[in-house]
């Protein structure tokens, strides 16, 4: 079918053009016509309203059709809110899903797990959704723009008749009536000058042509839908970008205090000085809450230290040199920043650990002791001086256990029961020095019975430290998460445009008034907003009032159903 | 009397204005018909009263929210009872603004027990001042639960608006279908009235129940851990915890032990003793229902429409679409966007799949349907205003489901 897109004032419309581009006039005469118009994107064709499309056109047009975008968005909504039944995948560390589900939760959790539901918001499907959905943001919003853009920023001041009575709000008077009671005739041209004046007030922008009139208020707003669909775009570009290598990392790792750690696949090392937890104390309580006698933790707090690599980074044998960079104490809610990477208070354990300790070598017999000298736990020393005496480390078990043969082993390379074995030389001793097996903990060398294993040697000989103040215990394992997000600003952008658009387009409504007068004294008045005809109304039935008419709100919007 | 009963008792003080104000606009629009009145000066006067009423115990709330907040040292939205009474001062804030603007008794009829519904279903809630776990401790308490409750607060001023526009316009004798859901709707919000009643009446009675619950979780190294944690009852047991055993049990009409356990599969903290709650509300509600229904002699939703015949259809269509438009961005700005930069900077990612940003995100998706349907698919009236009250039972979900059956990062909120 071909459409007659001419109109009757002369003007060659667009294929699929509703109301006439320049006076409005319906173009379609078989609807109902006492109804109101549909003024939707002011009657314009969308540019997906043309003939024989081609494949690519179809895709454009399935996806400029606003019914399919919120088809998309009540999909994703149930798509999410099925991700929300059970605990997703990824808030365990260390779960087997095919087992973890069934076992938890039944055969109803089993199947939710084949239907892939346990990882939802990973799955391709909801991915695919976004995706349509970002397709959809920018072929609808192509689609309407650039025709509304044209139709608003060229508009005919006097519109058809029927254009202006079907309004919702519309009003049809004689002037010369409400004149004649006052006993004046009526000017069409001053009248509609008058009626200009009035609705410049109101802070109208107004347009004549003779007896016909435009006002226009707030037209920006009606960018506001374009506005926040470009926001929400960059918003899911940037999601998406998160995707690609290097655009994202996030790691959980564990720091012992005292300890310096390479954070992978970068040249930074974090150290970790001290960590902190406090509670709050009684008296920082209400005396309702202290009744219950719970414990809040009040502070969580690493003191941190990053160091960037400068030198032997990637080899081993030797030891790497670093440079801080970057100082700070870590809490919930304030994380360390440098160049992007950032650290987060995760969580806490207790870990109990010997860092180091300062024995002395002690000659049971004299009473004399040597020393003391420092051993620590991790990477300790060869050498070690105490008074004349050198002791050499000949082998470290840093987690002593014994094999079903015998011999001693070391099951970790966590020092939790460190066992050292020296050589000891000096004075009085073997050219070739007596070995000396000697475990730090006092747990650890009555466990593994230290005196026994050293024989006649620790007759004379002994190893010990002198008080606590010797040893030196890292308490806690602070764990921090690792970040590095470049999407972030891209996020940030994305959701202050969006929220500009959103406020443009809901806070302020585009509010316009046609009138003409024929005939030297016969009103037609239509108006039309895009939201609140409440407040549209009462602006018609005001500047109408100031004329010298009096009229009902409320009666402007029934004036269609009463013709 | 110290700071911290000043509080509480400005709080009740506000419950019962916000109570007598919803009774004023009652009388200023059932009133009109009463006999040697002229009906546009009652409704006038009744109106007012009704206003300085709400605006006397916005009054006091606000009294009570500062006063807390002097008392905690931190802003007062920190658990769920001081949530639930933020959310109640914001529907009293967005109310009086709506009704500023549209000047029509009906609507503080219908937005003003939504307030107090809610108020009393925070005054359930254990109202101790706690302390700040470090988690909490942010300026974003301030910015995003604040934001987020105003614009949860227009949508309840939407909801209040889109009910009334169904029953105004609804023909109860030939719409079968509509009158039941529109019933099942006022049923909903008894059940929430019933369960503030439900708690109310049993601690008068003192009733009491404890049990002891083991409960298994995995902590972060992937290492399951048992922990056993007494729950303790107000309302007569008819589920126990799952996985647990009766410590004490007054018996309750000839039953002394629960009837059956909860299931497994509810995670939230005390899901089982959430569960008995509810089904005593259920139960409560049921038994309101019938008495109303029984005194009405017909269904409720019919028996108010004849005060709603003064107001214009149109007028309420519009007052509920702006309510939402209004609430919109203001919902988007602090339930997502505040939430994303306030996990940004506590857990370290500005979105990850939590239960709670989920139903966030699916209110949000909800009410973004709705704009687009009503703009571009012209859904206007009837279809426009069940979309809103069914939008608000998404809200609720999203503030009190979550918490009742799904655990996550925001269980602290809940009790």
């Amino acid at each position: 079918m071909i459409d007659n897109t001419k109109c009757e004032c002369g003007h060659q419309n667009h294929e699929g053009t509703v109301l006439c581009e320049s006076c409005g006039k319906p173009l379609h005469e078989d609807e109902d016509e006492t109804k109101p118009l549909e003024m939707r994107y002011d009657g314009v064709a969308r540019l997906s309203q043309r003939k024989n499309p081609s494949l690519l056109n179809r895709v454009w047009n399935f996806f400029s059709s606003v019914k399919v975008a919120i088809y998309l968005i009540l999909i994703t909504l149930v798509g999410a809110a099925l991700g929300t039944v059970y605990p997703q995948e990824n808030m365990f560390i260390n779960i087997d899903p095919s087992v973890y589900y069934k076992e938890t939760y039944g055969t109803l959790g089993h199947i939710y797990y084949l239907l892939g539901l346990s990882d939802t918001y990973g799955s391709w499907w909801f991915k695919a959704l976004l995706v349509m959905i970002g397709a959809s943001l920018v072929i609808c919003s192509l689609d309407r723009v650039l025709p509304l853009y044209r139709a608003l920023s060229k508009q005919q001041i006097r519109k058809h008749l029927s254009f202006i009575l079907r309004q919702k709000v519309a009003y049809k008077g004689d002037l010369a009536q409400a004149s004649a009671s006052r006993g004046s005739s009526v000017d069409a041209g001053q009248w509609v000058e008058d009626a200009a004046k009035t609705l410049r007030k109101k802070g109208y922008r107004v347009h004549t042509d003779g007896t016909a009139l435009l006002a226009e208020k707030n037209r920006f707003s009606r960018w506001g839908p374009y506005i926040n669909h470009i926001g929400l775009i960059i918003f899911l570009l940037a999601v998406l970008m998160r995707g690609l290598p290097g655009w994202h990392m996030d790691k959980y790792m564990g720091f012992l205090e005292g300890e310096t750690v390479k954070i992978p696949d970068t040249p930074y090392y974090l150290k970790n000085e001290q960590f902190n937890v406090t509670f709050y104390e009684e008296d920082e309580m209400t005396d309702r809450f202290r009744e219950r006698g719970q414990t809040v933790p009040k502070r969580f707090e690493t003191k941190a230290v990053l160091y960037v690599c400068e030198e032997n980074c990637d080899n081993p044998a030797k030891e790497p040199v670093l440079k801080e960079v970057a100082r700070h104490n870590i809490l919930v809610n304030d994380p360390l920043e440098y160049k992007g990477l950032l650290a987060y208070q995760f969580d806490f354990a207790l870990t109990p650990r010997l860092v180091s300790v300062s024995p002395m070598l002690r000659n049971k017999q004299s009473g004399q002791s040597y020393g003391p000298f420092t051993i620590k736990m991790k990477n300790p020393g060869v050498e070690y001086e105490a008074g004349p005496y050198k002791l050499v480390l000949k082998e470290y078990f840093p987690d002593f256990s014994l094999d079903e043969k015998g011999m001693p082993i070391t099951v970790t390379n966590e020092p939790n029961a460190p066992a050292f074995v020296f050589s000891i030389t000096g004075p009085g001793l073997p050219a070739e020095g007596v070995p000396y097996l000697y475990f730090p903990r006092e747990a650890d060398k009555a466990q593994f019975r230290q005196d026994e294993i050293n024989g006649a040697v620790s007759q004379v000989w002994d190893i010990s430290v002198n008080s606590m103040e010797d040893v030196e215990i890292a308490n806690y394992t602070s764990y921090l998460n690792i970040r590095k997000d470049i999407a972030l600003p891209y996020i940030w952008a994305g959701a202050a445009i969006f929220m500009l658009g959103v406020i443009i387009g809901t806070y302020w409504q585009h509010r316009r008034i046609w009138l003409r007068i024929d005939n030297g004294s016969e009103l037609a008045l239509g108006a039309h907003t895009n939201k609140n005809w409440y407040a549209m109304r009462k602006d018609v039935a005001w500047m109408l009032s100031q004329m010298g008419i009096s009229v009902d709100p409320k009666q402007l919007s029934d004036e269609v159903k009463k013709a | 009397m110290n700071l911290e009963s000043v509080s509480s008792t400005a709080l009740l003080i506000a419950f019962i204005l916000y109570a007598v104000s919803f009774f004023l606009f009652v009388i200023a629009v059932t009133g009109k018909k009463w006999s040697s009145r002229d009906p546009e000066q009652h409704t006038r006067k009744w109106a007012t009263l009704g206003l300085f009423a709400a605006i006397a115990g916005l009054a006091a709330q606000l009294v009570f929210f500062f006063t807390r907040w002097y008392v905690a040292g931190h802003i007062p939205t920190s658990n769920m009872f001081e949530f639930m009474t933020f959310l109640a001062m914001m529907i009293m804030a967005a109310f009086v603004v709506i009704y500023l603007i549209y000047r029509s008794a009906v609507i503080g009829m219908f937005a003003l027990p939504v307030g107090v519904v809610i108020l009393a279903y925070a005054l359930v809630f254990p109202p101790d001042i706690q302390p700040l776990i470090p988690a909490l401790q942010s300026y974003w308490l301030y910015i995003h639960v604040t934001t987020a409750a105003l614009g949860e607060a227009f949508f309840a001023v939407g909801f209040a608006a889109g009910l009334m526009y169904l029953i105004r316009v609804t023909d109860f004798r030939n719409s079968k279908r509509e009158r039941r859901s529109l019933e099942f709707v006022i049923y909903v919000v008894l059940v929430i009235l019933a369960f503030v009643i439900a708690v109310y009446t049993f601690k008068g009675m003192n009733y009491s129940a404890s049990f002891e619950q083991e409960t298994t979780r995995i902590d972060q190294n992937g290492q399951e851990v048992t922990e056993v944690g007494v729950v303790d009852y107000v309302l007569p047991p008819l589920v126990k915890p799952y996985n647990s055993v009766t410590v004490e049990m007054k018996p309750f009409l000839g039953m002394t032990e629960p009837l059956f356990e909860a299931p497994s599969w509810m995670n939230g903290v005390n899901a089982g003793r959430k569960l008995n709650t509810f089904i005593w509300s259920v139960i409560f509600g049921a038994v309101l229902y019938a008495l109303i229904r029984l005194v009405l002699r017909k269904p409720i939703s019919e028996a108010i429409q004849p005060a709603l015949s003064g107001m214009d259809a149109e007028d309420l269509d519009e007052i509920s679409y702006r309510a939402i438009a209004i609430g919109f961005p203001i919902f988007s700005l602090g339930a997502l966007i505040f939430a994303m930069i306030w996990a940004h900077e506590a857990w370290g990612r500005f979105w990850g799949w939590d239960p709670k940003e989920v139903w966030a995100l699916i209110t949000w998706l909800f009410y973004a349907a709705y704009l687009h349907l009503r703009l571009s698919r012209s859904w206007h009236g009837v279809r426009s205003s069940w979309l809103s009250v069914i939008g608000f039972i998404v809200v609720m979900f999203t503030l009190i489901g979550v918490n009742l059956i799904i655990a996550g990062l925001h269980s602290y909120a809940g009790v």
